[in-house]
């Protein structure tokens, strides 16, 4: 058996594929964690819910303060994307109207050590490797891996992440480079004059259109005589509770 | 002929009865800690590090049942996990096979001797799975990313799973097996 296990995984390697069994074990194993996922969450939630009950109330009273500007601000953005120019306005749409396929996050790297999590959808609804993954605060990764019922995304936070990244206020490019807990904006020119608190976006790449947001710096690195600074980005995601997620295609 | 498993004065090869658990058992086990690690890792992790149920449940049923069940076991355990993983290959598989053939062939030394077998031989365990593992992914071209901060990640998880495997052995004592596999 082992024997049998050896020769498919080679098999698959030197075909640079997933190996049937691969695919056979990672459709079943979705639909296990799926389930997993669900239940954790309920249970999570309600032990959550529990605990921080006492600030249900304050949290209630902001949310709706938040919920009012941003209504007001949303009447602002109708009333100015009403009155600009035609082009303009079908360039807005455009950006709103970008296909995507929503997915759900189902699992993790088994063994942690690489910021990966996998997704409930797969090849089946048309997700395919190097498509950017993104959800309501920004960035999330871009798909590694993809099999029929699920698919593997690789998070901008993992050391394997590299990604053209500028910075908004400036147009100052760089490559996005994932830390583990973090992001490191490298390769930015010495000239370019980072501030803290500046926006990152996604420049155009492989998996992303620009503008995506990737953080905002905290840190800058400016060594004297280096070609390069460099400048540590906070993830605008928050990876400890990625649940629902948008796979853009390219 | 000395037998790394002989006691001192002993010249023979040391008496070895295997001890499989029910199988069913074992795949129960094998989807549980699946499981748990795939969809609970985050919440689980220590400094960065998460327990590997999968690696302790492949060491236990190799030291129960030799070296190449062990083997075996540990070759569908790790392709589970590289299914799970997506990014890996088949590091994982034939990284968690190697562990589970060591395991088996710890099952032949003094380690045997104790019912906390498993305690050292986790922690053991745990840091040549994950060499094998480096080993597998650079045979396989993929770079390894932050290599310092992945040792760091290892060396925390073999100290988690050596505190598991003891408190699992000392609250269940019983899954270390009958004496009557032992020297």
């Amino acid at each position: 058996m082992a024997a049998a296990i050896a020769l498919i995984q080679l098999d698959a390697l030197k075909s640079g594929k997933p190996s049937l069994l691969t695919v056979a074990l990672d459709s079943v194993s979705v639909y296990a964690q799926d389930a997993a996922a669900f239940a954790g969450g309920g249970s999570r939630g309600f032990v959550e819910g529990i605990a921080n009950a006492p600030h249900l109330a304050q949290q209630n009273g902001e949310l709706r303060e938040k919920n009012a500007a941003l209504r007001s601000q949303n009447e602002r953005l109708r009333e100015a994307l009403a009155q600009a120019p035609e082009a303009q306005a079908i360039e807005h749409l455009r950006a709103a109207l970008e296909s995507g396929t929503l997915a759900t996050v189902v699992g993790f790297d088994p063994e942690g050590l690489s910021r990966t999590v996998t997704l409930d959808r797969g090849t089946s609804v048309g997700i395919k490797p190097d498509d950017g993954v993104i959800d309501d605060e920004g960035v999330v990764g871009r798909v590694i891996d993809a099999s029929p019922a699920s698919s593997t995304v690789l998070l901008v936070t993992d050391g394997a992440s590299k990604v053209p990244a500028v910075v908004q206020r400036g147009r100052w490019w760089g490559i996005a480079t994932g830390t583990n807990t973090s992001i490191r904006l490298e390769y930015v020119s010495q000239d370019a004059k980072l501030k803290l608190g500046d926006v990152v976006v996604t420049g155009e790449g492989r998996s992303f259109r620009a503008g995506y947001e990737l953080g905002r710096i905290t840190r800058i690195d400016h060594p004297e005589g280096a070609l390069y600074q460099s400048a540590v980005v906070a993830p605008s995601v928050a990876f400890g509770r990625l649940s629902r997620v948008l796979v853009l295609a390219r | 002929m000395l037998w790394a498993a002989n006691k001192p004065g002993e010249t023979a090869a040391p008496a070895y009865v295997p001890d499989p658990p029910l199988w069913w058992h074992v795949a129960l086990a094998l989807v549980v800690a699946l499981g748990i690690q795939a969809t609970l890792a985050p919440y689980l992790a220590f400094r960065g590090a998460t327990p590997s149920l999968v690696t302790l449940l492949v060491a236990w049923y190799g030291v129960r049942t030799g070296m190449l069940n062990g083997l075996a076991f540990g070759m569908i355990a790790g392709s589970s996990e590289d299914a799970i993983a997506g990014s890996t290959g088949a590091a994982w598989t034939f990284a968690t096979g190697f562990a589970g053939l060591l395991c088996g062939r710890l099952a032949r030394t003094w380690l045997a001797d104790t019912k906390l077998a498993l305690v050292p031989g986790a922690g053991l365990i745990t840091l040549v799975r994950y060499a094998a593992f480096c080993a597998m992914l650079q045979a396989e071209g993929r770079p390894i990313p932050l290599p310092l901060l992945h040792l760091h990640v290892a060396l925390w998880q073999s100290a988690l799973d050596v505190a598991i495997a003891f408190v699992v052995l000392r609250t269940m004592p019983w899954l270390g097996g009958s004496d009557a596999h032992r020297r």
